[in-house]
């Protein structure tokens, strides 16, 4: 049985999340998402920790569930048809910042343990050399390199997965913090990374454009900051229903548990493109090499996003499938289809109220958008929706990029367009 | 010795201090004109110069300095024959050496321990249970320095109660060994003669910190033939109130004729900057000359003084410069525009050292790092695990280690010897520095020294921060600046105030009041 799982989110304890990303939250979106294996991310945290170790109890090796008595009464938030079982890994991100080869280098990097107690002694190594208590996701002084070897040390089944590779600020390919390879990241011990996190600025395409990633198998995740986004990018296991399971997964590339990657289309994401927020200058790579990576607003250098970064330092044309190349889909939260559909805003009441009538009706947001044949989404929620997901699953949508942390933009109808099936609607009606 | 020799890594006023022909030698070394370096040379030169019966002895103040030396002895192509002749190590380690090689010639307890400070405070609970906790500790203190400063007769009451409190229990403390060698020296000296004849020549390591019985054991071991290398900066004299005196600095032509002296004046370490106004304020009331030092690395440097309305505005400056300096700790601040994405990316945790005069100062910085999730560390606060580490050798400066990169928060005695590319000195306040509390008070020189080491640990910014409102001990004080900020040309900072929020809070009163 293939499951969805979300390896990479947040905690209430990191800084800019949602009050609501607390385990039994986690529980009812991950039912409405429809995504089976939620990472606990934060374990470095002691509060996050005394939750954990508090609210969950063992289930499959490696995995948690949150102990019955808190799970039924939020079960009353779960839509009848999206009910389903639910498991916790423990997993973290650490924001690595350090200096090597006399460049200040910034990487995020997410941890997994394969039990509580080796997640504890990952807690210790790390209290003891920086401040774990302040933010979820704690900012250390330490070498990727030096992270991955407490990791290795902790237990032979931790492993440690790069993420959001590309991202400008925070990651290992990063234009500003990053390396211009993966194996001068981790040096020696890059024999022990298997995975990266394509982040949702990328879609593996761009990354099989890279023979450096051709060792690596690519996981897709989050990185929420709010219950809601829970699974807007997930990984695809049809392994054993376990840690040991998903660890296979991954760091066999023969083996077929690892069945592949649900995405944002790469424009939604947020650093897709090049140029500067604060300027309004949406630029692609093109133009930023054409105005000599300047804004042309403010003159200064324009934020370098992942498409040209990619292209930096890609060396196949687009097109190229890697050896180890998984299937992947790539899809928008149902939310901004609805909205879209509408003209309205997606945090409005209508769309909310919308979107939870159609999981009621016709099941988990994953089924709505991959599964359930738009004609039974039709009778439900109407063509200009039904059409939407259609469209989605097609790849026909239109989307202003992203850049220097702006999100894309969706454009699924145009004015036109919506006027027109609007009014075959109610001629059907 | 021909100039043709001399390396391109020694220029040529350390070369003269290296090759100097006599025995006697005192280096001045302003900060960052390569202490260790020259002297390290000066030791590989004379050792190899010397008869290969002879041992050299370089004594410093801390177990890491002494490690230093050897290290770079190691390194050297010659460091086979030599290595065995070369004894490093701290005043109390030395010292140590040749009481136990004494063995029961020294009249002490025989296989003696010694007492770390837990030990001593259980020797004087025991002596003098009706103390307070205060008054105990200025017991010991007393006859700490009475044993570094005076160790001749009459001994104090005090001292002979809790030496032989001691002594029955087989235990010395760590001022012990110094003036113990001292006595012992002294009662025999065919045992100094000896240790003279093996070992004729002696290098010492921050010769303005050495105290009394420092002193004591120089002349003593020195004597009249002996050869005697030291090196250090009467600027940099910091440790008075521990019995340090940079006296012994200037006297040392006297304590040892025919002494030579060379000044080392290029500075390796600090923009151009931050000498001229740290030069400034030393040279503003010293007692003795002040060598003008010249940037060699860096042309340019910056100064910034920062006046906050409050001393945890004054917190909050900083942890913000730090988030700028790194150019941007989280996506947050990188999206929300909080951080210019030009100024930064050079600077890194490691690179960054928050200085201050008392202890208690760093409790507000910290809930801003905390704030922020800025790792940082405050040197010589142990976590408890660490409490129980065993005691290496005695020293009298802070260890100073970390495996991950953090911002280190310290006192301004605690940085000696130390460099950062950047530092900040927090509360530049007229009753901070100089120090000048109710019960608190300093003396207003080695105040400026001490705030002359602190500038100087900076090479590439120097942050020098003050608060118009400082909550110190429990009182709400509104200092003026310290007076050491106008000892520098205003040219060489540049002065930023805080701004105001006033204008946005009238704006908000205004558009309540339309409702």
């Amino acid at each position: 049985m293939p499951f969805y799982a979300d390896l990479h989110i947040h905690s209430h304890y990191s800084r800019a999340t949602s009050k609501e990303l607390n385990l039994e939250h986690l529980y009812v979106w991950a039912q409405r998402k429809g995504i089976q294996v939620v990472s606990t991310g934060d374990f470095v945290h002691p509060g996050w920790a005394k939750e954990l170790t508090d609210k969950l109890v063992p289930a499959e090796e490696g995995f948690y569930a949150l102990r019955r008595d808190l799970a039924r009464p939020m079960l009353s938030h779960v839509p009848a048809a999206c009910q389903g079982e639910v498991r916790f890994m423990l997993s973290t991100e650490i924001s690595n910042i350090y200096k090597r080869m006399d460049k200040v280098r910034k990487v995020h990097n997410v941890v997994f343990a394969p039990n509580v107690s080796v997640a504890g002694k990952i807690q210790k190594q790390l209290d003891a050399i920086g401040n774990i208590r302040s933010d979820g996701r704690p900012i250390l002084g330490l070498d990727s390199r030096d992270l991955l070897e407490i990791v290795l040390e902790s237990d032979p089944a931790s492993f440690l997965v790069p993420a959001h590779i590309w991202t400008p600020w925070f990651s290992a390919l990063g234009s500003k913090g990053g390396f211009d390879r993966m194996e001068d990241c981790f040096a020696d011990l890059s024999k022990h990374i298997f995975a990266v996190e394509t982040g949702l600025s990328s879609d593996p395409p761009m990354n099989w454009r890279l023979s450096q990633l051709d060792p690596y198998v690519m996981v897709s995740s989050s990185d929420a900051h709010s219950p809601a986004k829970l699974g807007r990018e997930s990984t695809i296991f049809q392994s054993d229903f376990s840690y040991p399971g998903i660890y296979k997964a991954l760091q066999d590339p023969s083996h077929d548990g690892l069945a592949g990657t649900v995405e944002f289309f790469p424009e939604e994401g947020k650093y897709h493109f090049d140029g500067h927020r604060q300027c309004q200058t949406r630029m692609h790579p093109r133009e930023t090499i054409k105005n000599q990576g300047l804004c042309p607003v403010c003159g200064k250098p324009v934020t370098v996003g992942v498409m040209a970064r990619v292209e930096e330092l890609a060396d196949h044309p687009e097109g190229r499938r890697s050896p180890n190349a998984r299937d992947f889909v790539s899809l928008i939260p149902l939310p901004e289809v609805i909205a879209e559909a509408r003209s309205l805003g997606v945090n409005t009441k209508a769309v909310q109220a919308a979107y939870l009538d159609m999981l009621s009706k016709l099941g988990n947001e994953m089924a709505i958008l991959r599964d359930i044949p738009v004609s039974d989404i039709q009778k439900v929620s109407g063509t200009l929706i039904a059409e939407g997901v259609r469209r989605v699953r097609e790849g026909a949508v239109q989307i202003a990029a992203g850049y220097d942390g702006e999100y894309g933009t969706v454009h699924i109808f145009s004015d036109d367009e919506r006027d027109t099936l609007d009014h075959q609607m109610t001629l059907f009606r | 010795m021909a100039d043709i020799d001399r390396p391109d890594y020694v220029n040529s006023a350390q070369w003269a201090a290296v090759t100097e022909s006599g025995t006697r030698l005192l280096i001045v070394a302003g900060p960052g004109t390569g202490k260790t370096h020259t002297l390290t040379h000066r030791l590989l030169y004379r050792l190899r110069r010397a008869g290969p019966q002879n041992k050299f002895c370089a004594i410093t103040f801390t177990q890491k300095a002494a490690e230093e030396i050897k290290t770079r002895i190691a390194r050297s192509n010659e460091a086979e024959p030599i290595l065995p002749r070369l004894i490093t190590g701290t005043f109390h380690a030395v010292c140590l050496n040749i009481l136990k090689d004494a063995g029961p010639l020294s009249g002490l307890p025989e296989g003696f321990q010694c007492a770390d400070p837990a030990q001593a405070l259980e020797a004087g609970r025991a002596l003098w249970p009706g103390d307070t906790d205060k008054q105990l500790r200025e017991r010991l203190e007393a006859i700490s320095r009475w044993k570094a400063t005076v160790f001749s007769e009459p001994v104090p009451d005090d001292v002979v109660f809790y030496n032989d409190f001691l002594r029955g229990r087989g235990l010395l403390d760590f001022d012990d060994l110094l003036c113990e060698t001292v006595y012992f020296l002294r009662a025999h000296p065919a045992v100094l003669s000896g240790l003279q004849a093996e070992i004729p020549e002696i290098f010492v390591d921050e010769y303005q910190d050495i105290n009394p019985v420092q002193h004591a054991l120089l002349k003593l071991w020195v004597g009249e033939r002996g050869g005697i290398t030291a090196i250090g900066d009467p600027n940099q004299a910091i440790y008075g109130f521990r019995g340090s005196d940079k006296r012994f600095f200037q006297s040392f032509p006297d304590d040892f004729p025919g002494a030579r002296r060379v000044t080392l004046c290029d500075n390796y370490r600090s923009g151009q900057t931050i000498l001229a106004a740290s030069g400034q304020v030393m040279a503003r009331d010293s007692d003795g000359a002040v060598p003008v030092l010249t940037a060699q690395l860096y042309r340019e440097g910056k100064v910034t003084v920062f006046e906050a309305a409050t001393d945890k505005a004054e917190a909050e400056y900083v942890v913000h410069q730090i988030e700028k300096l790194v150019g941007g700790m989280s996506m947050f601040s990188q999206d929300s525009g909080r951080v210019d994405t030009e100024t930064g990316g050079e600077r890194s945790f490691g690179d960054i050292a928050v200085l201050y005069r008392l202890k208690t100062q760093a409790r507000l910085l910290k809930q801003a790092f905390d704030r922020l999730g800025i790792p940082y560390h405050v040197v010589g606060e142990k976590k408890d695990e660490e409490d129980g580490a065993e005691s290496v050798c005695p020293c009298r400066y802070e260890e100073f280690s970390v495996t991950a990169e953090r911002v280190s928060l310290m006192t301004l005695h605690a940085a000696k010897g130390l460099e950062f590319p950047v530092v900040f000195i927090v509360g530049c306040e007229d009753n901070l520095l100089p120090l000048n509390l109710v019960g608190l008070q300093a003396e207003t020189r080695e105040e400026r020294r001490l705030f002359y080491v602190g500038m100087t640990r900076a090479r590439e910014r120097l942050y020098l921060l003050r608060a118009r409102k400082r909550l110190l001990f429990g009182q709400t004080l509104h200092p003026q600046a310290s007076p050491f900020l106008k000892d520098f040309e205003a040219g060489l900072a540049e002065y930023e105030q805080a701004v105001l929020k006033t204008k946005k809070r009238s704006l908000q009163d205004d558009q309540m009041s339309l409702f």
